[in-house]
């Protein structure tokens, strides 16, 4: 049961529709109109009130699908009606690890997504809009730039879209590959030529953001779930999903399991199902843990918790950017809080104290109890470094980089204790090298 | 997130912080008002200067209602918030912080500037756990790297604060210090191959809560506790930053900025910084002089004055020439001396800006001066720039400047021949032709109310008075104010105290004007003077006619010269009195706002180098005038009693007592301790007070002993100091020269100039020059940028010269050959610098408005 042919049962497709039903061309223009495409942007453009628009993405309580969960309409009704100009960005950045959606959905969806911006821009009145794309992405980048070209050539873009008095121009931004960079504020200072840092707040990009004016920052998926919303409406929307998590997200299923890939499902599906969407564990897999958002995501041992924002969050975890990685018994618990944290040292922007310092001692003593030079304290002092990161990061990397070191270290304490007392990596042998290696990400877990 | 609309308008917000409730004004950051209240919250990228980041996390508290802990620093207070600064959770996070900044911190004290005076060492001393957690390697960095001739930077040492970073950027605006790299990896570095060449530099290294920034010249030189200490005013320019000297074994080692939130902020420029050196240089003069024959020789005071007194006798055509870095009190006993005993209208202090008609101010207000404070001009709504390129000239009023325009968005027009370094911040740029300032001025017709109009003279031995007259009627049109610009720290103090032809103390007018600068030297060359008295003042070097001061020098008359160094104008003088220098000696210096700021001594001055209003007082006692001054605050109370502009000046207003009991702030980490200091510490002072050893600049506190960061001068301990600006008395006299209406524009029928093309000669100083002061001083000796002529395009291309070739340049007899920069200069005009190595600009001048001939070389 492979994602692209079959469809698993208890998917449902709303942003990942067009490229599931048509895997071989779903990127082309000539698919996107008979598809169906741009007649929702048609539609705001010509029919709809910029506060109209608003209000239907609000009443459909569509809530962003980058990672902070925040509703959506609610964003835009925060931006000042009479600045101009105003810019929608859109951040295409997706470095969470274990994160791989947005990146297939823009190349093989690429209409769909300037469909958005452009309900996006029209609903913000903001006449450009810039693509943020992660540096690495090139076929995505190349579909992306060859879809813009053609919506200007079809009047979808450029001066008076769809015959109207709405100018709306995109620009594509290639990124240079620094994961701080998909923080919103940080990737405003990128987009603007300087070094990609978080920005103190406030202001907020909504009310100052690139170049000092009113920004709207989203993510891909969650402009594109915004075309279906458009034509379908609030209603139609909210029959997925629960009363505060309403709608489907696309997952990024990883890890030990048989069909890792993307797949969009109902937000509030439990766990065990997402892994059943997957093909569930591998042969001679045993569950062992799971990420259910993100590296940035405390760790789970559960598998009937739902996926949806409050259920995670009662958890003690968070559905993030949706990527979850299943993992087995095979893998060291010691190994995989070192990997992470190493994730967040080396992509921690720097700026301040806690984060900078604190995921370079954490990574220190890892590295030591890995290596079989652990010492019975230093659980507690990797406790005592989370606690001096959490809260007091300027920016949530550094909080979320505590967040995964600690939960390693609260849920498999004994593990990480056997590492001492035994003076070895209990999992020295021949899993490790392959836990190993794919926790690194020397081997890229594809999407499609 | 929403945006704060149509709140009401209240200014006052209550809140209760830690425990205590209090009334203040809103929007003020949370760190800055429970400092106010004795409450230090820790910190080390805060700095009053500059707009928080909130990076060091330091100054976390619990604010209640937040999830999180807040950084007070970036946290304004709002009605009804409720703050413990000191509750467990925010003292844990404090603590934390430190830990996390010690992991890889080489603790380096024992080799480090800064031990002593840390607030890492202090906090950690004080409050850190005594030993470490952390028992990896630590991060590494080459140490030492000397990114500029002044800045010697430590990565190691950084705690990554970006104080310097955003000053340069921020205040400075000059981006020559980075932050490179990110993660654990983040480091400060200037561009590859590109020093820190800021006229600022010296500010990040006051500013650097560590040892990560040291000063060159400082460097291993000594400890703080060794320190003696004493408040002074900079001798430079005559913006007056407040500073204060620093000296080990009676030898100045260190100057650092006194903050004035009135007049420099925070900030020195890095002459006033480490021009210091001039005062200890070799060359000082220590004893009388008196020449014989070709030769000099010592001679005692007595003996000295009992030559001038037998060589001027019953002569009473004197010539009196001041110069700019004389004290008011100076200043006071010169016009004294001329006008009163030798009896001669035929003073002045404007050399290098000989003839500037500051004069023609009185009609403001009657205030030979300005009538805006600096602070006006950070308020203003409009400014309006004429004159030389602050940067160069008066670095820290560039600063405020900038501040103006950036932070307080005033609309900032600059009239000026020639590019200057405001042309990127102003909203409108007038390149007006050489001398066609006044007409510029004139034709501006979009300046609002309210304005703040700069003027200052431009161009050495240029008639600037259509210029000043257009400004005097800009600023009255606009119903603002106006900012004269004098050049250097003790010009206003000669023009208040009267050292001028037409202007008695107190800016009352003389019926009948004596000669000024350029006629004295003129009437000394022409032979119908009797004797020259020069009082700090080097005709030679400075006045934009150097070929009619070397005449006037040259003509045999009895010369007086009281000076510092042997200079040029000095050794062709009959007898040379030795004086002291500024951190040598009481006194005040009045600013270019006509701030009244003092000096106190810190160090002795060589030999029997005095105050120049001691030689004065000597003088006209061996003349049969005793004064009766035996110490600096005599001469002060005869100006109370004799210049009506100064009556009301109290010293006292200038030197604050200490508070009795240094303030004690409540510490973060709980254990409050409260120190009494000793009855005798007692005398210890704010700045302005006396500093007995130990005690640092400015700062009440003994390191180790406390938060409050021990060697950061603190803005609030300032103010208590912020200097006075007398009322003028009499302003409604109505006897001020009214400004032209239509100017008689003087009669430019340009003479021909000697060989090549006839170009008008602009100049004006670097900030680094041959100035007998900066060039004895050894850590900016090497820095002047040399000379240069520069040209406007076209001119350039008629020459058929480009960046870099050679063009010869010929005028009043003199010649010199330099390289050719292209510049945003007007056409028909070369820029010289005015005081460089390689060339004087003032020997190629001759009369007023000179012009040259170029030509390639
Ligand atoms: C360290 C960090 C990295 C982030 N990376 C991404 C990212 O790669 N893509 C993304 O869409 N949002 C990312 N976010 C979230 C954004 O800051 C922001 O919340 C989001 O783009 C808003 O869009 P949405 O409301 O549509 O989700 C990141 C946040 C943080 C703190
Ligand atoms: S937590 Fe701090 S150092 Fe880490 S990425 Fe955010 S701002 Fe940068
Ligand atoms: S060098 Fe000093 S001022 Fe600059 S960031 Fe480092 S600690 Fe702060
Ligand atoms: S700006 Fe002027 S007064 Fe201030 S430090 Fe520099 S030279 Fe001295
Ligand atoms: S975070 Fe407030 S002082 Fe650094």
């Amino acid at each position: 049961m492979s994602p692209v042919s079959g469809r698993p049962r208890g998917e449902v497709r709303i942003v990942t529709r067009r490229m599931r039903e048509y895997p071989e061309d779903s990127w082309t223009l000539s698919r996107a109109l008979d598809d169906g495409g741009y007649e929702a942007s048609r539609k705001v453009v010509t029919q709809m009130t910029a506060d109209d628009t608003i209000e239907l993405v609000k009443s459909s309580g569509l809530r962003g699908r980058g990672g902070a969960g925040f509703p959506t309409g609610m964003k835009w009704s925060f931006v000042p009606k009479d600045v101009f100009p105003k810019y929608v960005v859109i951040n295409h950045d997706e470095g969470e690890p274990g994160t791989f959606k947005d990146r297939e959905l823009a190349e093989l969806d690429p209409h769909a997504l300037i469909e958005g911006i452009t309900i996006a821009c029209w609903a913000n009145q903001a006449n450009k809009a810039f693509i943020y794309c992660r540096g690495e992405f090139a076929l995505g980048s190349r579909r992306m730039d060859r879809a813009i070209r053609e919506a200007y050539e079809k009047g979808f873009l450029g001066d008076g879209i769809y015959g109207s008095k709405f100018d709306l121009d995109i620009i594509l931004h290639r990124g240079a590959g620094a994961y701080i960079c998909g923080e919103e504020s940080a990737l405003l200072d990128s987009l603007e030529g300087f070094r990609g840092q978080p920005r103190l707040r406030p202001p907020y990009p909504a009310v100052k953001g690139l170049y000092a004016q009113p920004t709207v920052v989203n993510n891909t998926e969650t402009l594109m779930a915004l075309p279906a919303i458009i034509d379908k409406g609030a209603d139609w929307y909210r029959k997925w999903g629960t009363e505060k998590s309403p709608g489907t997200k696309v997952f990024s299923v990883s890890g030990h399991v048989k069909e890792p890939g993307n797949y969009e499902a109902p937000l509030a599906m439990p766990l065990s199902e997402v892994l059943e969407l997957a093909g569930g564990m591998r042969d001679g897999s045993e569950f062992k843990a799971v990420i259910p958002g993100g590296a940035s995501a405390p760790l789970l041992t559960d598998l009937s918790v739902p996926m949806d924002f409050e259920s995670l969050k009662d958890a003690g975890t968070m559905l993030g950017s949706g990527a979850i990685v299943f993992m087995d018994q095979t893998t060291c618990m010691v190994r995989n809080a070192l990997v992470t944290t190493e994730f967040f040292e080396h992509e921690s922007c720097g700026k301040c104290t806690p984060c900078r310092e604190g995921t370079w001692w954490g990574v220190k003593v890892l590295e030591r109890i890995e290596h079989g030079e652990g010492r019975p304290e230093d659980m507690d002092l990797l406790l005592d470094i989370c606690d001096g990161i959490d809260g007091r990061a300027f920016c949530p990397l550094g909080d979320a980089a505590s967040w995964a070191l600690r939960s390693n270290v609260k849920l498999f304490r004994d593990e990480f204790e056997a590492h001492v007392s035994e003076g070895r990596c209990i999992f020295d042998g021949e899993h490790k090298q392959l836990v190993g290696a794919r926790a690194r990400g020397d081997e890229m877990e594809g999407g499609s | 997130m929403t945006q704060n609309g149509g709140a009401p308008k209240d200014t006052q917000v209550g809140l209760t912080l830690n425990g205590r409730e209090l009334k203040v004004e809103k929007d003020r950051l949370l760190i800055d008002v429970a400092e106010e209240v004795g409450i230090f919250v820790p910190r080390f990228c805060y700095h009053p200067g500059m707009k928080s980041v909130a990076v060091c996390r330091m100054c976390l508290v619990k604010v209640e209602g937040s999830p999180k802990l807040l950084p007070a620093c970036a946290t304004p207070v709002t009605d009804g918030m409720v703050v413990d600064t000191v509750d467990e959770t925010a003292v844990d996070a404090q603590r934390g912080m430190l830990e996390f900044l010690l992991i890889n911190h080489p603790l380096d004290c024992p080799i480090c500037d800064r031990a002593g005076e840390c607030p890492l060492q202090d906090q950690t001393y004080a409050h850190g756990p005594g030993s470490t957690r952390y028992v990896e390697p630590k991060r590494t960095y080459e140490k030492a790297l000397e990114i500029s001739e002044l800045v010697v930077l430590d990565r190691e040492r950084c705690v990554l604060c970006w104080r310097c970073v955003r000053f340069a950027d921020e205040i400075a605006g000059d981006r020559f210090i980075q932050l490179v790299d990110r993660g654990p990896g983040t480091q400060i570095l200037t561009f590859s191959d590109e020093p820190f060449d800021s006229y600022f530099s010296g500010n990040t290294i006051q500013i650097c809560p560590v040892g990560a920034l040291t000063s060159k010249p400082y460097r291993f030189v000594s400890r703080p506790w060794d320190l003696q200490t004493a408040p002074s005013v900079c001798t430079y320019c005559s913006v007056g930053c407040p500073l204060t000297n620093e000296s080990r074994d009676e030898k100045i080692v260190r100057c650092q900025a006194l903050p004035n939130e009135n007049v420099n902020d925070f900030w020195l420029c890095d002459k006033g910084r480490y021009g210091y050196h001039h005062v200890e240089s070799a060359e000082r003069l220590g004893s009388p002089l008196v020449r014989s024959g070709k030769e000099f020789e010592p001679a005692s005071w007595g003996a000295a004055v009992d030559k001038i007194v037998s060589a001027i006798k019953d002569k009473r055509r004197i010539g009196v020439i001041a110069g700019g870095h004389l004290t008011t009190e100076d200043a006071y006993a010169i016009g004294k001396l001329a006008k009163k005993v030798l009896e001669t209208k035929d003073v002045d202090s404007r050399i290098q800006d000989a003839g500037a008609p500051y004069e023609r101010a009185l009609a403001l207000g009657g205030i030979a001066g300005s009538t805006a404070t600096l602070n006006d001009v950070e308020g203003a709504p409009e400014i309006l720039w004429v004159g030389p390129d602050p940067k160069e000239t008066l670095p820290v009023l560039y600063l405020r400047l900038r501040k103006a325009v950036n932070d307080g968005g005033a609309r900032l027009t600059v009239v000026s021949p020639r590019a200057t370094s405001l042309d990127v911040i102003a909203a409108k740029v007038v390149r007006c032709e050489a001398g066609g300032e006044g007409r510029a001025l004139r034709e501006i017709d979009d300046l609002g109310d309210d304005a703040v109009v700069c003027w200052g003279q431009s161009s050495p031995g240029r008639d600037e008075t259509d210029a000043f007259d257009a400004a005097v009627a800009a600023s009255q049109a606009s119903g603002g104010k106006l900012l004269v610009c004098v050049p250097h720290a003790g010009s206003q103090g000669m023009l208040d105290m009267g050292v001028h032809p037409g202007l008695d103390a107190g800016y009352v007018e003389v019926a009948e004007p004596g000669r000024d600068t350029r006629a004295i030297l003129e009437a000394a060359a022409a032979g119908e003077l009797d004797a020259l008295f020069l009082f700090g003042a080097d005709p030679i070097a400075d006045f934009p006619d150097a070929g009619l001061a070397r005449r006037a020098l040259e003509k045999g008359i009895f010369t007086v010269a009281v000076e510092l160094f042997p200079t040029q104008s000095a050794m062709r003088a009959d007898v040379v009195l030795p004086s002291a220098a500024y951190a040598e000696r009481e006194g005040t210096f009045t600013n270019l706002e006509r701030r009244v700021q003092k000096l106190e001594r810190l160090v002795a001055p060589p030999g029997t180098a005095q105050e120049p209003w001691k030689t004065c007082a000597a003088i006209a006692g061996a003349l049969g005038d005793a004064w009766g001054w035996a110490r600096c605050d005599d001469v002060w109370d005869d100006i109370r009693r004799n210049v009506p502009t100064h009556k009301d000046l109290d010293l006292a207003l200038l030197t604050q007592e200490a508070p009795a009991h240094a303030p004690f702030y409540e510490s973060a980490f709980g254990d409050v301790q409260t120190h009494t200091m000793d009855p005798p510490a007692l005398t210890v002072a704010g700045p302005g007070g006396q500093y007995p050893k130990g005690y640092r600049s400015g700062a009440p506190f003994q390191t180790g002993q406390n938060w409050p960061l021990s060697w950061e001068l603190r803005a609030f301990e300032a103010k208590q100091r912020p200097g006075v600006i007398p009322h003028p008395n009499g302003s409604a006299n109505g006897h001020g020269a009214a400004p032209a209406g239509a100017p008689d524009a003087p009669d430019a029928a340009p003479r021909a100039a000697e060989g090549g093309d006839d170009f008008v000669l602009l100049s004006g100083r670097l900030i680094y020059d041959e100035g007998s002061m900066v060039s004895r001083s050894k850590a900016l000796g090497n820095i002047a940028s040399g000379g240069y002529a520069e040209l406007n395009p076209g001119d350039a291309a008629d020459l058929e010269v480009s960046a870099g070739d050679r063009v010869v340049l010929r005028g009043a007899g003199a010649e010199v050959t330099l390289p050719v920069r292209i510049g945003d200069i007007a056409k028909g005009a070369v820029y010289v610098p005015y005081d460089q190595r390689d060339v004087k600009a003032n020997t190629l001048m001759s009369g007023v408005d000179s012009r040259v001939g170029v030509a390639k070389a």
